[in-house]
């Protein structure tokens, strides 16, 4: 797994590249907080990642939990069907908005 | 049965992963039920290495037994880890799961996705091993 942090102005996107486990979440936590401490506006790109265990949702949680004590914004890209099924069952999908594309998730995230 | 062991480290569940995906395809489970089993799996894995091995330092393989039949694939973990039922934890409910992130107790996932995610899953300690049991129903044509 491999993650990559783009700045676009007032915007960090998280590109996350391979599979989320309990061996890669720490590394895909320790990017994501950084994230959220460079910005108050994320996006995550997970259109790369085909598998992400319950491990990934705890980075997701903790992601949705720094963003929303900063009154920021984050948003998902590219989450596979099977990862919205287990966001789904586990109630997160709610808590999270899930769009194609980097670009739409830009346009998103500026209007605010 | 077949049978292959890993060794009891994260680095194992990419392999572990992979080959639950081969097991699959033989049985000719579709693509979903193929993601929930290797989810399945890997949660339960996870709790094996971190906890049963790692932590407390014990250096050991665990196995992973397949049967494919007819009707069902049968994967079973098998570890050397001190007893651990994974049921008898507390799993979260439809209640927990409809909470808001930010009041969310973190733990329990995983069970709760492996329970979700295979037709039965069961628990037992024999000989001195831990077995966790996995059955996906396997739908002919």
């Amino acid at each position: 797994m491999k993650v990559t942090l783009t700045d676009q102005e007032e915007i960090t996107v998280v590109e996350v590249t391979g599979d989320i486990d309990s061996k890669t979440a720490p590394e895909f936590e320790r990017n994501a907080k950084l994230a959220t401490e460079k910005n108050e506006k994320i996006a995550i790109d997970l259109t790369a990642v085909e598998f992400m265990s319950s491990a990934g949702l705890r980075v997701l949680l903790m992601v949705y939990r720094n963003i929303k004590s900063q009154n920021g914004k984050v948003i998902l890209v590219g989450v596979s069907e099977e990862i919205q099924d287990v966001m789904s069952t586990t109630g997160f999908i709610n808590f999270f908005k899930i769009v194609e594309t980097t670009a739409e998730a830009i346009v998103i995230l500026k209007q605010d | 049965m077949e049978s292959k062991s890993f060794p009891g480290v994260v680095d194992s569940l990419d392999e572990l992963r992979a080959y639950v995906g081969e097991l699959s395809q033989k049985a000719g489970l579709a693509k979903k039920a193929t993601y929930s089993l290797k989810l399945a799996i890997d949660e339960i894995a996870t709790n094996i290495i971190l906890y049963g091995y790692e932590k407390v330092g014990l250096v050991a393989d665990f196995k992973v037994l397949s049967e494919i039949t007819d009707q069902e694939l049968i994967v079973i973990l098998e570890d050397e880890a001190a007893a651990f039922d994974p049921l008898a934890r507390e799993i979260p409910d439809e209640e927990d799961l409809t909470m808001a992130l930010e009041d969310r107790e973190i733990g329990g996932l995983g069970i709760f996705l492996t329970i979700k995610g295979v037709d039965d899953f069961s628990y037992e300690y024999v000989d001195g091993k831990n077995r966790n049991t996995f059955v996906m129903n396997v739908i002919k044509p």
